[in-house]
């Protein structure tokens, strides 16, 4: 019963007015730089950590926090409405989502995936809670043999995306494999493809490559199509008035990916380095094979969408787990979080709980007020940017544009990657128009580079040998898993259906 | 998402309202005393918000205000970008400007090192050296290794997986010079981050790893990490009795530079007038706080004496780094 008694000691620190009012600003912030393409959650912290200077520490850290989980409420609405993540972990809500809104489902998917951020962010929280002891030992034991194969898990999710058009997709995804070569190796500190330019040291950053793609390579296309000569016509032609409520279907057909989705984004989260990105691509995946319907994923299916969802909120809590227990930030934007501790003069360490009481559970506490907050302002705020896909495209269109640069530009400040995030834009315009998957490239962007340094790290430790992978109990664990997601689970889901619909379904 | 389009274009409108008329009064810069309480000090930080460079530049900002060692109006901008590159070219463009100033750490010499940068650490005013970043080897607290000699034996007996961060840094060339003098053979296993090595360290997957005492002292003091050896000048008071790698007579010399620079060919009384001033800085108790908090080696050298230190360290790198091949 300790643990109430410290949630509840947690409470009453953040329910006093000023606390409060700290965690709307964060939540309210979070929002806005989750809305906006490239402008993530770790950018949204940096630039107010400075301003928190004055503040007092248990105020600040629950504003900063409710910034980064309030991002991922945000992130998804770009998603959906113009096919351009908000951020990195967003980018698997697109598959799925943006089909939802061309359906005319954008009211429906905007509610939905407000509920799925709500209950990953929740069960995150909770498992927090009663949990954090036992799942510091998890991301304990995770060394770059079991990285490289959590990477391999990932790309299970390529394999998906491929889907039938194999030859197209596999070669969108070496062109993002290629990309990830760039930049200085990690092993031998020599510069791959840098031209000796000082902003490629640091390789190429797949969050402009993914706004290019996915947000303007879109754009081009509707320009190709002529859809700026429909005069009133918005970026979805609409067949009929849609819903604004999701059905009874929506919430009933989704019920157990939210479980899903919230224990597996959790999971993932607590590993240090994996985060919200591969929990959301994981989620997806899983929930593909676990489907009965796998054939519908891409096409709009409410499952694709919250099952990304709930796992990439949950995952963010899960990242408090190293955060707390163990001082090691498992992202980007958890290391600002844990540069904001230093700053103020705390020591991130196993003993920070307890030597911290206060701070520490007056954040757990504030993350359960946070998630209603955030719930509450996304159903408000939901009927205005539905609004968004009424506009006239000609007029939204210059909009978008605008964003998506100044989106990119606000990252690191970098010219190099607005260029790229141009060309991204063209060549994601021809990739729409041959039919190949830029989702393929930007996951194997992401991914490469992972498994790369991980294997290299494996090998160098095990001097050439693979025996490592069956000798750490963590390994067998994650092959274990695979295992069932790639054989048992397609097998089991094909009994229950026809062989013709399998051999679609192209997994 | 229009309040941050507006931050970056008054960044940028402050920078050029704060630069253009600098540039156009420079003549009048040496009638008139250094420094000028109608001038704003351009402090340039090459990094973002919340890291090592930027707590350093925040810390001298506030006790130079605090003690009004200043009389103008200091204005500190985050310049981040390529490693570095972005915000030492800004002041490296700056050159003959006695209003710029900027911080330096590790990137400072390894930055130039792997890219084509037009300027070097050599070319810039220095003012004064202030402290180093200096690393501690620890192994998992559950290890059996209990001591440096106990580690040196082990690593005889058979060559031992050390982690650190990244290749061209002294992560890398630490260890390499420790293990050169005391003669004993090591894989180096590079990471990109101190979380991941720290992982990989707790995980058994590797048998030790270097990092900065600051990060990790968390994990120090709960036992989970055990410090065999320091490579400054004189252990933290925070590691208590571990030796530094001088007191068992393998002194490496190298050390990542926490300074003070102005933009190149700054008149001399400007580099003087900054060099009296980061004397008092340096006495002051908020300093030595700051020096405590984040664990580094108080090491306070002068004007042309720090730029002689910056070509050592850089030619020091560069030597083991073409050794091993990392760069050309």
């Amino acid at each position: 019963m300790d643990i109430f008694g410290d949630l509840v000691m947690g409470l009453s620190i953040a329910i006093t007015p000023i606390n409060l009012l700290y965690l709307l600003i964060g939540a309210i912030v979070g929002m806005v730089v989750g809305v906006i393409p490239g402008f993530g959650p770790s950018a949204g912290l940096a630039i107010l950590l400075p301003v928190t200077f004055g503040m007092d520490p248990t105020g600040a850290i629950m504003m900063l926090a409710a910034i980064y989980y309030g991002a991922m409420y945000g992130g998804t609405i770009t998603s959906i409405l113009l096919n351009t993540p908000g951020e990195s972990a967003t980018v698997a809500s697109t598959f799925d989502g943006y089909p939802l809104a061309k359906k005319g489902r954008a009211g429906p998917a905007l509610v939905m995936q407000a509920v799925a951020s709500f209950v990953g962010g929740t069960v995150g929280v909770i498992l927090i809670t009663i949990l954090a002891p036992m799942f510091s030992q998890v991301s304990r034991s995770f060394g770059p043999p079991e990285y490289f194969l959590l990477a391999m898990m990932g790309m299970l999710t390529l394999i998906v995306m491929i889907g039938n058009h194999w030859k197209l997709g596999l070669i969108s995804a070496l062109i993002g494999f290629a990309l990830g070569t760039v930049g200085v190796d990690l092993e031998t500190g020599q510069g791959r493809y840098t031209f000796g330019s000082a902003e490629l040291i640091g390789g190429i950053y797949f969050i402009p490559i993914a706004i290019g793609l996915f947000g303007l390579g879109e754009l081009f296309y509707a320009f190709f199509v002529g859809m700026h000569k429909s005069g009133s016509g918005g970026i979805v032609q609409y067949d009929k008035e849609a819903a604004f409520w999701p059905s009874a279907e929506d919430w009933l057909s989704t019920r157990m990916t939210m479980v899903r989705g919230s224990i597996l984004g959790f999971v993932v989260g607590v590993i240090p380095g994996a985060g919200a990105t591969i929990a959301s691509l994981m989620a997806y995946s899983t929930e593909r094979s676990m489907s009965k319907h796998p054939e519908r994923f891409g096409t709009g299916e409410m499952a694709g969408l919250v099952a990304p969802e709930t796992a990439n909120n949950a995952a963010s809590s899960g990242a408090m787990i190293p955060l707390l227990t163990l001082g090691i930030p498992g992202s980007a934007s958890t290391a600002v979080l844990l540069a904001a501790f230093m700053l103020w003069g705390l020591r991130p360490g196993p003993l920070f709980m307890e030597q911290n009481p206060e701070l520490a559970w007056g954040l757990i506490a504030s993350m359960y007020l946070g998630n209603m907050i955030l719930l509450a302002i996304s159903v408000f705020a939901i009927p205005l940017f539905v609004q968004i896909i009424k506009v006239p495209y000609r007029l939204l269109a210059p909009i978008i544009v605008v964003i998506c640069t100044l989106g990119t530009f606000s990252v690191h400040a970098s010219f190099i990657e607005t260029y790229l995030m141009f060309a991204a834009g063209i060549v994601g315009f021809f990739m729409r128009l041959y039919g190949f998957s830029p989702a393929a490239l930007v996951l194997a962007l992401v991914l490469g580079p992972l498994a790369e340094e991980a294997l290299r790290q494996t090998l160098t430790i095990s001097r050439g040998s693979a025996m490592i992978f069956l000798e750490r109990p963590a390994s067998l664990w994650i092959i274990g898993v695979t295992i069932v997601l790639v054989v048992v689970l397609p097998f089991m889901s094909r009994h229950g259906k026809s062989a013709g619909n399998a051999e679609k379904s192209g997994t | 998402m229009f309040n941050t389009s507006t931050t970056w274009l008054r960044n940028s409108l402050c920078a050029t309202l704060i630069v253009a008329p600098v540039v156009l009064a420079a003549p009048a810069h040496a009638q008139s005393v250094y420094p000028s309480a109608d001038e704003t000090l351009d402090w340039t930080i090459a990094f973002g918000p919340g890291g090592g460079n930027d707590i350093m530049a925040r810390t001298i900002i506030d006790i130079l205000t605090k003690y009004d060692l200043y009389p103008g109006d200091i204005s500190p901008e985050n310049r981040a970008g390529g490693s570095g590159a972005v915000g030492w070219g800004h002041l490296f463009g700056q050159s003959g400007d006695p209003y710029g100033i900027s911080t330096t750490s590790g990137s400072f010499v390894t930055t130039p090192l792997q890219a084509d940068t037009p300027w070097q650490p050599a070319d810039f005013t220095p003012v004064a050296l202030l402290a180093t970043d200096d690393l501690v080897l620890v192994v998992n607290g559950s290890s059996a290794i209990q001591n440096i000699e106990d580690f040196i034996a082990a690593a005889n007996a058979g060559p031992m997986n050390i982690g650190g961060t990244g290749t061209v840094n002294v992560d890398f060339i630490v260890p390499t010079l420790f293990a050169e003098k005391a003669g004993f053979e090591f894989e180096y296993v590079s990471f990109n981050s101190m979380a991941d090595q720290t992982t990989a360290l707790l995980s058994d997957a590797l048998d030790a790893m270097v990092g900065n005492p600051g990060e990790i002292l968390g994990m120090i003091d709960s036992g989970d990490l055990r410090p065999l050896v320091y490579s400054g000048a004189s252990t933290p008071d925070a590691l208590g009795d571990v030796p530094t790698m001088g007191d068992l007579g393998f002194d490496i010399g190298v050390s990542m530079p926490r300074g003070l620079i102005l933009a190149p060919n700054v008149p001399v009384e400007t580099q003087e007038w900054w060099i009296a001033t980061m004397r008092k800085v340096v006495d002051t108790p908020e300093w030595a706080e700051y020096i405590k908090t984040n664990t580094l080696t108080p090491t306070v050298i002068y004007g042309e004496e720090f730029r002689t230190f910056l070509t050592n360290t850089k030619d020091g790198f560069e030597k083991v780094l073409k050794s091993v091949g990392a760069i050309d």
